[in-house]
């Protein structure tokens, strides 16, 4: 008698996963709804990169095969890297999507950090009311925080950006945070405190580096709103020189009814390079966060 | 006011300009233009303040050679002036959000140029230009009714109609012609026998069905007044859901099943691109699509021509045109500055190479300007000559304001035609949800 735990688990793992054994099973069961999955969230890169390189006459001469590029070419990325300001555009959403993220989730870990851990009162109000700060749509607000940027002298400047977008983010990453920080048991900080840390200590040495995955977690959220907003970029900023990405490609590159599709897909594909490239980076660290923080 | 304003212009003014102008003319160049402009500057009945500088916002460009040649008159204006002039130019459509927020936070371009729906949307933050459209009309022959109509609230100009873009038929004349139409259609009938035999023919025609800010509302509205159906009657009171509109509606839910599939989604481009792609035979535009394909060196080119909208039973033409407006804010701190470059753009020598750039596309607003060459040198652009004498304003039968700039920037008349034509409800019930939607514009 086989009397091996190691072997009794493993035994039963392989018979759980039983249904997978078979290459049709594994078809149906993983392979497909994988497939399914990538055709649904690649497709639109797809079509981006396959409209940048097509040339205009393909992109109107609906007699050939839509899926497929004849000739490709690359004069629309020319177009819009040589011939407009779309490396200008490009560094000012980067500067004020990381700036803006930065000053957010510093805010949001210090205002998390005390709703969740310092007990006064009307704390678990002052929690709700951010909650509901969440709530209120962007398009309600901005007529008054134009008022805002105007009278501060911003308006038409990356610093109107950078001190609105906090609006949307600190009160999402808030919220995200409190989550994640009452997740981190407190055990851990009352330990610390019998052994004289400060609170500051607690938050810098203990509290934030169990945190690391919840704060890129928030951090990659507020980065991809950052870099995908429309509404206060459009508002906010008149100058080419001062666009974003999202606003730029649209204001510049369509000409009255005519759409310039090749050098907006190209706009549109590069645009979303950053994007992936933090979400590539920090994917494992965004997984983990989902699980919560430290398992007791 | 005209008078005293077309006196206070000096005769010796005049023959410096003209002087200027002539021998710009004799040699060419932009040195012209500027000679004509700072001898303008100098005796112009409007005067900057000093040091004056100003932020103009204004749409994309629909042809370049327009914008290229509006940009070199707003540097002449700045050469001759001395007032500086920042101009931002943004999508047509973000024109009107960004009118929205300047006015409601007293701050932003001191001018805007953009759709027609934004004077009356904000007509008490805009500056009194009175004086400025009695000086051009007085001068150069009178402003078109419909136009004007647009820029007066309460009996003062809030507003200046720089121009008209024109909306008509563009069609293929061969494949017109071999349905058996030696010309386009000039009534509502005709039109659906010539839409039935392109479908035959399998040259199928096409129009936006779709939220579409210039090409639906155009043919929409034309449609519905076509047949003698209104939004409103002249009291203001919402008349939509009536017997006429109901014989519009099903006179498009025809139309609409002898086009090619996919009209339901056209906005603005769609159409544009369907027709250069040889895939429609006509549709509505501007004069664009024929710009693009003669700019591109389309064989195409050559088989494009151009039509008024169809009679309707009402028996008159019923077109909505749309014009452009130029306004500016009270709020500017240069309110003179404004004023002399509103008036500097409609002055002759600019808006004469101006009007040449734009090959068709605007429409003058003044009536003297219709001698200008750009309606004889191409036959093809002749029927956008007319746009301004043969349109319909967008608050038709009504009252023009708040109520018809809002109803027409919500898209009622396009969504009730398109929920009609697509069969998503019944003719009845896309009248009844127009006749709500418009209720709570009209009803403020």
């Amino acid at each position: 008698m086989n009397t091996n735990p190691a072997a009794e688990v493993a035994r039963d793992d392989s018979e759980g996963m039983d249904y997978l054994v078979s290459l049709p099973r594994r078809m149906v069961t993983v392979y497909l709804p994988i497939l399914c999955f990538l055709i649904v969230l690649l497709f639109p890169f797809y079509w981006m990169g396959l409209t940048s390189i097509k040339p205009n006459d393909e992109l109107i001469d609906r007699s050939l095969n839509p899926w497929w590029v004849v000739d490709p070419t690359i004069a629309h990325y020319y177009h819009l890297i040589v011939n407009t300001d779309y490396p200008v555009w490009m560094w000012n959403t980067m500067l004020v999507a990381v700036t803006a993220t930065l000053l957010s989730i510093a805010a949001s870990v210090m205002a998390a950090y005390a709703i969740v851990r310092i007990r006064y009162a009307g704390s678990r109000w002052v929690g709700g009311m951010i909650f509901l700060a969440y709530l209120v749509p962007p398009s309600i607000l901005f007529i008054p925080l134009a008022l805002v940027v105007f009278q501060y002298g911003l308006f038409d400047s990356p610093m109107a950006l950078i001190l609105t977008y906090p609006t949307i983010l600190i009160p999402f990453s808030t919220w995200l945070l409190m989550g994640y920080f009452k997740s981190i048991p407190y055990e851990l900080e009352e330990c610390a405190l019998i052994d004289g840390a400060s609170r500051w200590q607690i938050l810098t040495r203990i509290v934030l580096p169990l945190s690391v995955p919840g704060i890129i977690s928030a951090g990659i959220f507020a980065f991809t709103l950052c870099w995908n907003e429309f509404i206060y970029a459009l508002v906010f900023i008149s100058s080419s020189e001062n666009k974003t990405v999202p606003v730029a490609v649209l204001s510049e590159l369509v000409e009255g009814d005519i759409y310039h599709w090749g050098p907006l897909m190209a706009g549109a594909l590069l645009g979303s390079v950053p994007v992936c490239i933090v979400y590539s980076f920090f994917v494992e660290h965004y997984v983990s966060s989902m699980t919560g923080a430290v398992k007791e | 006011m005209t008078d005293d304003i077309t006196r206070s212009v000096s005769r010796r003014a005049m023959l410096k300009g003209s002087t200027a102008l002539a021998a710009g003319a004799a040699f060419g160049g932009a040195g012209s233009l500027v000679d004509w402009a700072r001898a303008w500057a100098a005796e112009s009945p409007f005067q900057p303040e000093k040091g004056a500088s100003i932020r103009m916002l204004r749409w994309n460009r629909f042809v370049e050679t327009e914008d290229i040649q509006f940009d070199k008159n707003i540097a002449a204006f700045t050469e001759a002036t001395g007032v500086k002039v920042r101009l931002d130019k943004e999508f047509l459509d973000d024109i009107q959000p960004k009118a929205a927020v300047a006015a409601n936070v007293g701050a932003g371009p001191d001018i805007i140029w953009g759709p027609m729906a934004i004077p009356h949307l904000i007509p008490d933050k805009l500056l009194d230009v009175t004086d400025v459209a009695d000086y051009l009309g007085g001068k150069y022959g009178g402003w078109y009714e419909s136009p004007a109509a647009y820029g007066i609230r309460d009996g003062r100009w809030m507003a200046i109609p720089l121009c008209v873009s024109g909306n008509y038929i563009n069609y293929r004349v061969s494949q017109v012609q071999k349905a058996g139409f030696e010309t386009f259609p000039t009534t509502t009938g005709d039109l659906m026998k010539l839409t039935k035999a392109l479908k035959a023919n399998g040259t199928p025609a096409g129009m936006a069905l779709g939220r579409a800010t210039g090409d639906g509302n155009a043919w929409c509205h034309w449609v519905v007044w076509a047949h003698g159906g209104k939004l409103v009657d002249k009291d203001g009171n919402v008349v939509i859901n009536s017997p006429e509109t109901a014989a519009a509606l099903e006179y498009v839910k025809e139309l609409y099943e002898n086009w090619i599939p996919g009209t339901a989604s056209w906005n603005d481009s769609n159409n544009n691109k369907a027709f250069l792609s040889g895939d429609v035979s006509y549709t509505n535009n501007g004069i664009s699509i024929y710009a693009a394909a003669v700019r591109q060196k389309m064989e195409m080119a050559a088989d494009i021509d151009h039509a008024f909208y169809p009679i309707g039973p009402v028996g008159r033409p019923t077109e909505l045109q749309l014009p452009f407006m130029i306004e500016a804010f009270k709020y500017s701190k240069y309110p003179n500055a404004c004023k002399t470059l509103l008036a500097f753009l409609m002055e002759a020598p600019q808006y004469d190479a101006w009007l040449e750039q734009s090959v068709g596309y605007f429409t003058q607003t003044l009536k003297s300007y219709e001698s200008n060459k750009v309606w004889s040198e191409d036959p093809k652009r002749a029927v956008f000559k007319e746009a301004c004498t043969r349109t319909l304003d967008m608050g038709y039968a009504g009252p023009l304001g708040y109520a018809a700039a809002g109803a027409l920037a919500d898209f009622v008349i396009v969504d009730m035609v398109s929920q009609a034509a697509t069969g998503q409800t019944t003719v009845k019930e896309a009248m009844e949800t127009a006749q709500k939607r418009a209720e709570r514009y009209y009803r403020v």
